[in-house]
């Protein structure tokens, strides 16, 4: 099992993200470096790819806030 | 959140969940790919990707040529727009904000919208006009409208409000390939950018390759008995939402998602309505002399007597729009107002009393 984690230098500052979409169902089947969701820094967004193969599983919806390094999803 | 196992069986194969910035995006891509004269102009539309998102790539893959970043002059380039297309080019042009409109109306409604007209057909204005609209997360009356009634009321134009982004993709294809001007507003609520704050129903499964969703052809989004709720954009949603609702009282609601306003599906709203007996029309727009009252007379003028209650109209008050927080969202339409006029229809009370 991989987790899903917010890259710590997609931007300067310490501060936290939103996840604005999942562009992957709950539960769907991912490939390595597919896009599967967007985050948003300050009106900034950036994309957050899937870090291996496999089913993935949804642990932050989005609207919730995150910062970098946190977990968002996992995928087996 | 729903499980994995309890999701698994729905997820299609090779799943494709976009926004509708991103169907919108990727449409003008696979369009700009096989006709070199369509190109794209607007503000801030080039490396930054537009500010709704729905020009992301672009400048990456077709250079500074065809995605033009413009100055801050709407009047200059809706000017320019309609001039290349009336010379040949296949321009979208993007105005950043519907509200702006004032600036550049002249060129829209006496030129691009009539010259078809005042050549007997032997010019062509193929235009795509793509502008934002609606609010909801405060910014103010002159960033906020949705305007939807007057350019659909001003003879000329074509006008599309997707509600999610299988059709965002279809229409702006259709759009793009109309040799007549073509109106594509887009919710900024709807867009996926998170400080608009998002309706999650509007990402949806987008196919990878090109397709066409012709324009006049409503959709109904959900089948119900007992009354028909009409809407567009975050109308849809809301009307969904409210059907929900109903549906938890027992009521049998059908949803209608218009998703052109010119041309009209009115045969679509008309044999729904035929079969419920009840309409509730649902507008973030302004009430009067807009889409609400056009959808109610269009059934009222073919046959009032497949009306088992007056219809109701769920709209934006005829005030400017509000920036304060509460004062928006009170003034704006929402679920429980629709549920609110529903129960109006059947009790014969108004709901605004």
């Amino acid at each position: 099992m991989v987790g899903v984690k917010i890259p710590t230098d997609l931007w300067d500052e310490d501060t936290e993200a939103v996840i604005t979409t999942w562009l992957v169902s709950d539960g769907g089947q991912v490939n390595e470096g597919q896009l599967i969701a967007e985050i948003m820094v300050e009106k900034v967004q950036h994309e957050i790819r899937a870090p291996a193969s496999g089913t993935i599983k949804i642990t932050q919806d989005a609207e919730a806030v995150v910062a970098k390094g946190g977990e968002i999803g996992t995928i087996s | 959140m729903s499980t994995a196992t309890a999701t698994a069986v729905k997820v299609p194969q090779n799943e494709r969940r976009f926004t509708i910035a991103r169907a919108m995006a990727e449409a003008i891509a696979q369009e700009m790919r096989i006709d070199p004269k369509v190109f794209v102009m607007g503000e801030d539309i080039a490396g930054l990707g537009g500010v709704f998102g729905n020009t992301r790539g672009l400048y990456e893959e077709f250079g500074a040529d065809r995605i033009r970043d413009t100055p801050i002059s709407e009047t200059a380039f809706m000017g320019a727009a309609v001039g290349a297309a009336s010379d040949g080019m296949r321009p979208i042009v993007e105005l950043m904000f519907v509200d702006f409109f004032g600036v550049c109306f002249d060129a829209i409604y006496n030129s691009m919208a009539k010259n078809v007209y005042f050549s007997g057909g032997t010019v062509k204005v193929p235009v795509v006009l793509m502008t934002s609209t609606g609010g909801g997360y405060s910014d103010g009356g002159q960033h906020s409208q949705c305007l939807y009634g007057t350019f659909a009321h001003l003879p000329g134009m074509k006008v599309v409000c997707p509600s999610n982004a299988y059709d965002a993709k279809g229409l702006m294809t259709q759009a793009i390939r109309d040799d007549s001007p073509v109106i594509y507003m887009f919710h900024k609520g709807l867009q996926g950018m998170g400080w608009l704050g998002t309706e999650p129903g509007a990402t949806v499964h987008v196919p990878e390759e090109s397709y066409a969703i012709p324009f006049g052809k409503a959709a109904i989004v959900r089948a119900g008995t007992d009354v028909t709720i009409v809407g567009v954009a975050m109308g849809v949603h809301n009307g969904l939402k409210a059907a929900e609702k109903l549906a938890q009282e027992g009521v049998s609601a059908e949803v209608i998602d218009l998703r052109t306003l010119v041309p009209l599906d009115r045969n679509t709203v008309f044999e729904s309505v035929a079969k419920t007996g009840r309409l509730i029309v649902v507008d973030e727009d302004y009430q009067s002399y807009g889409m609400t009252g056009e959808i109610i007379a269009s059934i009222a003028e073919r046959d009032i007597s497949v009306l088992k209650a007056s219809p109701q109209r769920v709209a934006y008050p005829d005030i400017p729009i509000p920036f304060t927080r509460p004062m928006e969202q009170f003034a704006l339409p929402n679920p429980d107002k629709i549920v609110a006029a529903f129960q109006a229809m059947k009790g014969n009370k108004k709901w605004w009393v």
